[in-house]
C-alpha cells in the first residue's frame, strides 16, 4: 500500500520537502545494503538533518503506522536496512557531525553518520582511538556499527561494539527519545543500552552515540607465519592462547584465500601454502616483546615454514591488505560468491574446516576460507558460477555452513547481523520459547511494531520467500570497502 | 532479604526445571536471593510471598579451558569459581569487593557490581556471553551462546544486568574468560583526592596500561599486571612517571591496601565475614561520573554531607562512600550526583531505614516500565527494588 497523500505532506511538513526523496529513480538507490539479493524499493526515503527530525519523522510514521528502516551507509551484510515496500526509509547520512571529543575524560560524541574511520581521525590528534574497526570503517557508519554490534580485526582483544558504547540518544517506535547509558558504565537499572546495541535497527533509532576511545598502544607487533596444514596453523593458535597471551588479532586464510589475495594486491603471502596466519600484538613495549618471543617461539615449534615480521608500519599495512582484501579478491578466482559469518568454538576449527571441505566437495563447489581465528569467526566464501547454474547449490551451501556452526556449538553469525539473511535460520540456533521471548522484548520497545519490522526474527512471509542472485555491493565493486 | 512481616515460603531449587516449576506453580510476589551480600542494596523490597534461593543453582556446567568459556549455575559464588579457573590460569576478570564476602555470579549479575578491574575488563555484561533466564510465569528463554564473538538475536542477558532481581531470575551463565596475569604489582602515591586525580591523568597519558587505577584510604593506588619478565621494568617507569614518593608495594602490603579498599566499598570497616555489618546508622552510596567530575563530585559529598570512606575509581568514573543514612542526607547526595550527569544507588543500608535507594528517575524509565510490563506484567519479581520508578 503507498503512502497517502496526507502522511506524505506531514513527513515534508516534519523535516522539509527538499528532506523527502520521492522520485522511483532515487528510491532505487535505497533498494538494498550490501546483501544485494535482496532488493525492496521503499514507498519515501527521508533524509533528516538533525535529531530532532528523525524524531519528527518517527513520529509521523507513528501517527500513520507507516514502518520504517534506518540506513546508515548501507554497508550491511545481512540484509538489516532492506526497505519495507510500504514504508520508509530514515536514512542517516546527513547526520554526520562528531559533536566532541574529550582526551580527558577520553570519549566521542557522535552522531550517526559518522564513519567508524572518522572517529579514530577525529580521536588521532590526541593520541587515541576507536578499536572496533570493522572492514568496511572507511564508509559504515557508528549507527550502523552500534545497530549490528560491529566487531572487526582486532575485537578478540579490544571487544565489540557494545563494549564501547557508553550511551546512547534513542528516537523509539513512536517518536519519543531516550536515554540509554550514561557518563560512566555504572548505569540505572537494566542495561537497555546493551539491548539496543545489536538489535539491527528493530527497537529504535540512535541519533547520538557516546563511544569510549583508547590511548594508542605503545607498541605493535605484527607477524605473517606460513603452515604445512590448517591443523598446524589451528595448533598455534591454542598455544597462544593456553601460553595466556591475548593478542590484538589472529586471522587466518588457506590457500584458496591466499591465492586470491595474492592475485589481487601482491601483498607478500605465500602462494600454495595450506594455510597463512597473521599474529597482531600490541601493549606497553616490554609486554608486547616478551609476548612476540614466545608467540615465534609456538610458531616454530608447529613446524612453520616461513616467518615474516613486519619491519616497519608500511610492512604492517601490507599484511592487512592482503588479509582485508581478500574476500573481494575472490571475484578474480570465481565469478560469483556467498559469504557466511558463522562462529564456533574456537578449538572446533580444524573440524568445521574439514567438514566444510567435504560439504564443497560433495556439492561440487569450491570454498575459500578467511577468519578471524582468534575467536572462531568464520568467513567462508563459496565460490560459483551463476552463468553454468550453481547459485541455488552455492546458497544452499552456504546456508548448510550457518548451520554447522550452530551444531558445532557456535553461532549463525558473528557481526555480519541476522537482518533478512538468516531470520529463517534463527529457528536452528534458538527454540521457539527463546524466539518468543524475544519479540516481547521487541514489542517494549517498539509495540505497534514498526521498526524494521521482518528483520531478526523469523516471520512466516519471509521464510516462505527465496532471494535473488547474489551480486557485489557497488561500493565494494568499486574496491571502496570489503567484507571481512 | 526476608520481609519481616509477611509469612513467606522459601524455595531452593536445584536445577533450572525446580526454578521454572517454583515460579509457574506459584503466585504473589517473589524475592530472589543469592549469597544475600546485596541483600541491602537499592531499593528496599516489599514484603514478598516467596524467596526464590539460587544458591543450589550452583556449580561447573561446561569449562572448555581451550576455548575460555565457562558455564554455570547463578547460584555459584564467584570466589569459588575463580579458584576452581586458577588451576589452568584462568579466570572471570571481575574484582567487586563482595566477591570476598561469598556473593554468587547471579547476584554480581544483577546488581551490575564491579571491582578496580572494571578499568581494563569492564562490568559483568562485558563478560556474559551467555544465559538462560526464567520469567515470572515460569517460562525458560535463553540468550547467545558458548562463544564470544555472536550477534544473533537479542542479548536477553543484557536486561536481567543491574535488573535487581526484577524482569527475570537468571538461572544459568556463559561467562568469557580470561588469562591470569602470571604477576602483577602495585604502586602507591601518598596524597589527597585532588592530587591523585592529577597523577592518574599523568598515568593514563602514559603507554603503562595500569588494570586498575583507585584512590583510597590517602593514597592512589596503581596496579600493573602481566608477564613476569616485563613487569619489573614496567614498574619502574611507573615510579620514575610519578615521582620520588611513589612506592611499590610488598606483595603483602599489596593484599592489604585491596583489602582495606574493598573493606570501604562495602562500608565495613573490615571485611572478616559476611556478619560483619556496616557501622550502625551509615549507608554505602555508589556513584558513576565522567572521570574528570569525580573527584570535584566525591569532595563536594564529603564536604556538603559529611562522607567518609571513600574510594574513586579516577578513570572509570565509579567510586563510594559511606553516609549517614538519613533520608534527607542521601536524598541530597542523590541530588548532587544528579547535578553533575552522574548516577548513584544506595547499598548496605542498615535494616530499618527508609533511605531513598536511587535518585531522579531516568529518561528511560518509561521504557523499563514496558519491559518489565511484557516479562513480568503481574509485577511478582522483586518489587520495590525500583522504587518509586517501577
Amino acid at each position: 500500500m503507498p503512502i497517502g497523500a496526507t502522511a506524505r505532506r506531514d513527513f515534508e511538513r516534519a523535516i522539509g520537502a527538499d528532506n523527502v526523496i520521492t522520485d522511483l529513480a532515487q528510491l532505487r538507490s535505497y533498494e538494498c545494503d550490501g546483501l544485494t539479493g535482496y532488493r525492496v524499493v521503499p514507498a519515501l526515503v527521508l533524509l533528516p538533518r538533525t535529531a530532532e527530525q528523525v524524531a519528527a519523522s518517527v513520529r509521523v510514521c507513528a501517527a500513520h503506522g507507516i514502518p520504517f528502516v534506518a540506513r546508515g551507509a548501507g554497508t550491511g551484510l545481512s540484509g538489516g536496512a532492506l526497505p519495507v515496500s510500504d514504508g520508509v526509509v530514515i536514512s542517516l547520512q546527513r547526520l554526520r557531525r562528531v559533536l566532541e571529543v574529550d582526551p580527558v575524560d577520553r570519549r566521542a560524541v557522535l552522531e550517526p553518520g559518522v564513519t567508524n574511520l572518522d572517529i579514530t581521525k577525529a580521536a588521532a590528534p590526541y593520541g587515541l582511538y576507536y578499536a572496533p574497526d570493522p572492514s568496511s570503517q572507511q564508509v559504515c557508519t557508528i549507527g550502523g556499527n552500534v545497530a549490528e554490534n560491529s566487531g572487526g580485526a582486532h575485537c578478540l582483544k579490544y571487544g565489540f561494539t557494545t563494549n564501547h558504547v557508553l550511551s546512547l540518544e534513542v528516537v523509539l517506535g513512536d517518536g519519543s527519545v531516550v536515554t540509554l547509558g550514561g557518563d560512566s558504565a555504572e548505569q540505572l537499572g537494566p542495561d537497555l543500552r546493551g539491548v539496543f546495541v545489536g538489535s539491527e535497527g528493530t527497537v529504535g533509532i540512535a541519533t547520538k552515540i557516546t563511544v569510549r576511545l583508547l590511548r594508542a598502544p605503545e607498541s605493535v607487533r605484527t607477524l605473517l607465519a606460513d603452515f604445512p596444514s590448517i591443523e598446524a596453523a589451528g595448533e598455534v593458535v591454542s598455544d597462544i592462547v593456553a601460553a595466556g597471551i591475548v593478542p590484538a588479532a589472529v586471522e587466518m586464510m588457506d590457500t584458496l584465500a591466499i591465492e586470491a589475495a595474492e592475485e589481487a594486491v601482491h601483498a607478500g603471502y605465500t602462494r600454495g601454502v595450506p594455510a597463512a596466519l597473521v599474529v597482531e600484538l600490541d601493549g606497553p613495549a616490554e609486554e608486547c616483546d616478551e609476548q612476540f618471543e614466545r608467540v615465534r617461539a609456538i610458531c616454530d615449534k608447529h613446524g612453520c615454514t616461513r616467518l615474516h615480521v613486519a619491519a616497519d608500519t608500511e610492512e604492517r599495512a601490507a599484511i592487512w591488505r592482503g588479509r582485508k582484501s581478500a574476500f573481494a579478491a575472490v571475484g578474480r578466482i570465481s565469478p560469483d560468491y556467498f559469504v557466511q559469518d558463522g562462529v564456533v568454538p574456537r578449538t572446533r576449527l580444524a573440524e568445521v574446516l574439514g567438514r566444510i571441505a567435504d560439504m564443497g566437495s560433495a556439492a561440487g563447489l569450491r570454498v575459500a576460507n578467511v577468519f578471524h581465528a582468534g575467536d572462531g569467526n568464520l568467513h567462508p566464501l563459496v565460490l560459483y558460477n551463476a552463468a553454468a547454474g550453481e547459485t541455488e547449490r552455492a546458497e544452499e551451501l552456504s546456508g548448510k555452513i550457518a548451520e554447522l556452526c550452530v551444531e558445532l556449538g557456535g553461532s549463525l553469525s558473528g557481526e555480519h547481523g541476522i537482518g533478512t539473511d538468516k531470520a529463517c535460520s534463527m529457528p536452528k540456533m534458538f527454540g521457539e520459547v527463546d524466539l518468543a521471548v524475544m519479540a516481547r522484548v521487541r514489542s517494549a520497545f517498539d509495540p505497534a511494531g514498526l521498526c524494521n519490522p521482518g528483520k531478526l526474527l523469523p516471520t512466516p512471509r519471509l521464510c516462505g520467500e527465496r532471494p535473488g542472485k547474489f551480486r557485489p555491493h557497488p561500493l565494494e565493486e568499486a574496491g571502496v570497502i570489503d567484507r571481512l | 532479604m526476608t520481609s519481616t512481616d509477611a509469612p513467606t515460603t522459601t524455595l531452593r531449587p536445584t536445577d533450572l526445571a525446580e526454578a521454572s516449576a517454583a515460579l509457574a506453580d506459584s503466585a504473589g510476589r517473589v524475592l530472589i536471593r543469592g549469597a544475600g551480600t546485596a541483600a541491602d542494596w537499592a531499593g528496599r523490597p516489599e514484603p514478598a510471598d516467596l524467596v526464590l534461593d539460587t544458591t543450589a543453582l550452583s556449580g561447573v556446567r561446561a569449562h572448555n579451558p581451550s576455548d575460555m568459556t565457562v558455564e554455570v549455575g547463578a547460584g555459584t559464588p564467584l570466589g569459588e569459581l575463580n579458584a576452581l579457573l586458577a588451576e589452568h590460569g584462568q579466570q572471570v576478570a571481575l574484582d567487586p569487593a563482595r566477591v570476598r564476602l561469598g556473593a554468587t555470579v547471579g547476584g554480581l549479575i544483577a546488581t551490575a557490581d564491579s571491582g578496580p578491574s572494571a578499568l581494563v575488563y569492564g562490568t559483568p555484561r562485558d563478560l556474559v556471553i551467555g544465559a538462560t533466564v526464567v520469567l515470572a510465569d515460569g517460562t525458560v528463554a535463553r540468550t547467545g551462546g558458548h562463544v564470544i564473538k555472536n550477534v544473533a538475536g537479542y542479548d536477553l542477558a543484557k536486561l536481567v544486568h543491574g535488573c535487581y532481581g526484577t524482569l527475570a531470575l537468571l538461572a544459568e551463565v556463559v561467562l568469557r574468560l580470561h588469562p591470569l596475569p602470571e604477576a602483577s604489582t602495585t604502586i602507591r602515591l601518598a596524597g589527597s583526592l585532588a592530587d591523585a586525580a592529577r597523577a592518574a591523568g599523568q598515568v593514563l597519558a602514559s603507554p603503562l596500561e595500569p588494570v586498575a587505577l583507585e584512590w583510597s584510604d590517602g593514597g592512589l593506588l596503581v596496579r600493573l599486571a602481566g608477564g613476569a619478565a616485563a613487569l619489573d621494568a614496567r614498574a619502574e617507569r611507573l615510579v620514575s612517571l610519578l615521582g620520588l614518593s611513589a612506592v611499590r608495594l610488598r606483595p603483602d602490603e599489596e593484599a592489604d591496601v585491596w583489602a582495606e579498599h574493598a573493606a570501604r566499598v562495602t562500608g565495613r570497616a573490615s571485611l572478616g565475614g559476611p556478619a560483619e555489618r556496616a557501622p550502625e546508622g551509615t549507608a554505602v552510596l555508589r556513584v558513576g561520573a565522567r572521570p574528570s567530575r569525580l573527584a570535584g563530585l566525591l569532595g563536594e559529598l564529603t564536604a556538603a554531607l559529611g562522607a567518609s570512606a571513600v574510594t574513586a575509581g579516577l578513570a572509570t568514573g565509579i567510586g563510594t562512600l559511606t553516609l549517614p543514612a538519613e533520608p534527607d542526607i542521601v536524598a541530597r547526595a542523590h541530588q548532587l550526583v544528579h547535578r553533575v550527569g552522574g548516577t548513584s544507588v544506595l547499598r548496605a543500608r542498615p535494616a530499618g531505614a527508609t533511605a531513598p535507594g536511587w535518585g531522579p528517575a531516568p529518561s528511560s524509565v518509561g521504557l523499563l516500565r514496558s519491559v518489565r510490563d511484557e516479562l513480568d506484567p503481574k509485577g511478582r519479581l522483586g518489587a520495590g527494588r525500583f522504587a518509586p520508578w517501577l
